[in-house]
């Protein structure tokens, strides 16, 4: 974890804590939002499920600003999944040509704010390349910014990267002794993201939905109920507030619930 | 001549015959010529290569080169000037430096090695003449360009020479023609006879070849980006779109008369007055420093590409990375039509990016003549690219073009359906998974033993240096950091040549413009 963290490239600034320690109190290092909800927003006002989609814009730069303030390094959301392929095919277009617009359209306001931008997945043929040029041209324009890291998942599967990355290990001749996790996660894409410390995931949905599996291994998870195009910076703050509430253990104890004393 | 890096009349990027007019022969005391040995210096000639003014008139002496046609068609059918000018530019600059430099065994290597590479530059033009790189008349034709276009350049410029420097710079290239190795006879002895001869060629030999068309009329025209530019295709089109032209008709305006109404080529109004201009706007080029204007300067620039090994690679990485943000930004900034565009079915889309690649392919790493289709000249002019990267003597040398050359007949007759002795993009693009047979292994394994000039069975880090010009990279396969595997290269190699696999080191190498 703390190995993960240093080498990551954007540097932490002094009044954060630096390599979480997942301690009371503290701001987590690594954000990731499911952002669920946006369909049975739309249904529920009687609109198409497009207009949910459409909704869920305000809400991505409220949170990104919001992280952004509140100190977190990273933020990852989790826009496209492999499996989102399986929607009604109108949807689907409906959506690339949204994200094209949405990401076209914040290009310089995530720029201007010192936010480096990478998109994880992005494999899939049916991909528009137009879009997939974007978000190329995105990923170009912010890759030496030194604020926040923001990863958007599209087109993303967390099984099919441990796949991606068990090839990788294969072909790179690594003999079977030296398979660590380190050196498994070197072969990860983007191996610079660190452990994901709280994951939020929108509308009272409790599942993983296959979302970035490595990286969730120790994540604390809250569940706000409220939808994603309902969810604000405030709500964003209240789930970081839950999560300086928690005990993180990492599957130990902390050394004051055995009573030794804390050094 | 004078100083290394001064540029030398050849020192252009368009024809492999320019190289000619240096030669095999050491100095030229055996031919009891009176000038001063090459590499003394002289500040006179050193002024007069550094005017930057050269680039004009180099033009001009590569047009008067291809309208001869016996050079017209070894450039047609041998030269890739078209789809890899900066490579050349900088291959015919290092070759140029090294011919003039002061280290005379390292002259006649050179000379040595041109002379290899020019005797291999055979064939018949398309009215089925024969040609031959080596004749005699063609390459003192050569010398005659250079030296008649860097007079006329100061003519043209309102800065005459005077007789007597015009006297020594004709015995200079005098001296370069008899250093090749050439008898002596094939250039007048005086001045005043060759201004006869001069006139002669141009009313009686020189006739309108496809080579000339394409340099007037193509070449700038398709002006791939240099490198360093290759970031920012659109810019870069739209100031080709302006200059390409005017560069044309620059150079049709400067020639002489009587050729440009033989050849039918167009008079346009006031290209005279551009043309003057230009040479008078260009020569005013030398009030500006001079280390903007070394031509090593910057045709090292042009060629370098960011991840070169180069000191100032930091730097150009850096420009570079800018001038693709600014890029980026730019391309995110333009306003989306209002409507969607109607998209592609997947899988014909799907198909059409593979048909692109194999189409990109074809014409940048293949097809390097340009000709639109792939002939021996093509992998011969591979074979020679990685000849003087690895600087190779016989009989390394030899066995590369053999390699290449059983590669070639592996192709025909794999992939000539036709049998018209040449493999066009569909009849590649047909057949493309079979590209990698027992031929291409022998490529591969022949270039790694001579990149391995050490014969440790690995390529180290300068060998690899030698062919690449580049650092190992981190992610390079079988790479421990330290070394390269015969494996490993054997099976990049392999990858790329059949196109599985275009980011590889191998891309600036082949590929690059």
């Amino acid at each position: 974890m703390n190995m993960q963290q240093t080498a990551d490239g954007a540097a932490p600034s002094p009044d954060l804590p630096g390599p979480s320690d997942g301690g009371p109190g503290r701001v987590p290092h690594h954000v990731a939002c499911v952002m669920d909800g946006n369909g049975r927003w739309a249904q529920s006002r009687a609109l198409p499920r497009t207009s949910g989609h459409s909704a869920a814009e305000a809400t991505v730069i409220d949170v990104i600003e919001a992280a952004r303030a509140a100190g977190v390094g990273w933020l990852s959301l989790y826009a496209f999944s492999t499996e989102n392929w399986g929607r009604p095919s109108n949807e689907v277009d409906f959506l690339m040509r949204l994200v094209r617009r949405v990401v076209r359209k914040h290009a310089v306001f995530l720029h201007a704010r010192g936010i480096r931008c990478r998109f994880l997945g992005v494999t899939d043929p049916r991909i528009p390349p137009k879009l997939a040029r974007d978000f190329d041209d995105l990923m170009t324009l912010t890759g030496d910014n030194r604020g926040m890291t923001l990863t958007v998942a599209f087109d993303h599967g967390g099984r099919r990267d441990i796949v991606e990355a068990a090839r990788s290990l294969l072909r790179s001749n690594t003999p079977a002794e030296s398979v660590t996790e380190q050196t498994f996660a070197d072969h990860l894409p983007y191996p610079d993201t660190p452990d994901v410390d709280l994951v939020i995931r929108t509308s009272g949905e409790q599942r993983i939905s296959n979302f970035m599996l490595w990286q969730v291994a120790y994540a604390e998870w809250v569940f706000p109920p409220v939808l994603w195009p309902d969810f604000r910076a405030s709500h964003f703050l209240e789930c970081l507030h839950s999560y300086r509430q928690r005990d993180r253990r990492f599957g130990g104890v902390l050394p004051n619930e055995i009573g030794e004393p804390r050094l | 001549m004078t100083i290394p890096d001064a540029p030398r009349p050849g020192g252009f990027p368009f024809d492999d015959a320019d190289r000619q007019d240096t030669g095999a022969r050491p100095p030229a005391s055996d031919t009891g010529a009176p000038h001063r040995p090459l590499g003394s210096p002289d500040a006179r000639f050193e002024t007069f290569f550094n005017d930057p003014r050269w680039a004009l008139a180099m033009i001009r002496a590569t047009v008067l080169e291809a309208a001869h046609p016996t050079i017209g068609a070894a450039l047609i059918d041998n030269s890739t000037f078209v789809t890899h000018p900066w490579r050349r530019l900088r291959n015919t600059f290092l070759s140029m430096q090294r011919m003039t430099g002061a280290d005379e065994e390292a002259r006649s290597r050179e000379a040595a090695r041109l002379n290899r590479m020019h005797a291999r530059l055979k064939g018949t033009d398309p009215h089925r003449r024969p040609y031959d790189a080596m004749d005699p008349g063609a390459r003192a034709w050569v010398v005659a360009t250079l030296f008649e276009s860097s007079v006329t350049m100061c003519r043209l410029s309102g800065q005459p020479l005077e007789q007597g420097f015009m006297e020594a710079l004709y015995a200079e290239f005098q001296a370069m023609l008899a250093e090749m190795g050439d008898e002596p006879g094939h250039l007048p002895d005086t001045l005043p006879e060759f201004w006869q001869y001069y006139d002669r060629v141009v009313a009686e030999e020189l006739e309108n070849t496809e080579a000339m068309r394409v340099i007037l009329y193509k070449l700038f025209d398709h002006l791939p980006a240099p490198p360093l530019l290759s970031g920012l295709p659109t810019v870069w089109a739209a100031g080709r779109a302006v200059v390409g032209p005017v560069v044309g008709a620059i150079a049709v305006a400067s020639l002489p008369e009587p050729f440009r109404r033989r050849a039918g080529l167009p008079e346009m109004p006031g290209a005279q007055t551009l043309m003057q201009g230009a040479y008078l706007a260009v020569g005013l080029a030398r009030f500006l420093p001079t280390s903007w204007m070394q031509p090593a300067n910057i045709i090292g620039l042009l060629e370098m590409t960011p991840d070169s090994d180069d000191p100032r690679a930091r730097t150009l990485a850096e420009l570079q990375a800018r001038m693709k943000r600014a890029g980026a930004l730019l391309r995110l900034l333009t306003p989306l039509p209002d409507r969607p565009e109607p998209a592609a079915p997947p899988a014909t889309a799907a198909a059409a990016e593979q048909r692109q690649d194999t189409e990109n392919f074809f014409r940048q790493v293949l097809d390097q003549t340009g000709n639109g289709s792939l002939d021996w000249p093509d992998l011969a002019a591979m074979a020679r690219e990685l000849c003087s990267r690895l600087d190779l003597d016989e009989p390394e040398e030899t066995r590369l073009y053999d390699a290449y050359a059983a590669w070639w007949r592996e192709l025909q007759a794999a992939l000539d359906t036709d049998g018209d002795g040449s493999i066009s993009a569909q009849e590649y693009a047909a057949a493309a998974p079979s590209l990698a047979g027992p031929a291409l292994i022998r490529v591969a394994e022949v270039l790694f033993d001579v990149t391995d000039r050490d014969g440790s069975g690995h390529i180290d880090a300068a060998e690899y240096r030698a062919l690449f010009r580049t650092a190992f990279h981190r992610d390079m396969p079988g790479a421990g950091g330290a070394t390269y595997t015969r494996s490993a290269f054997v099976k990049e190699f392999l990858a790329f040549m059949s196109g599985r696999q275009r980011t590889t080191a191998f891309d600036p190498l082949i590929a690059g413009a």
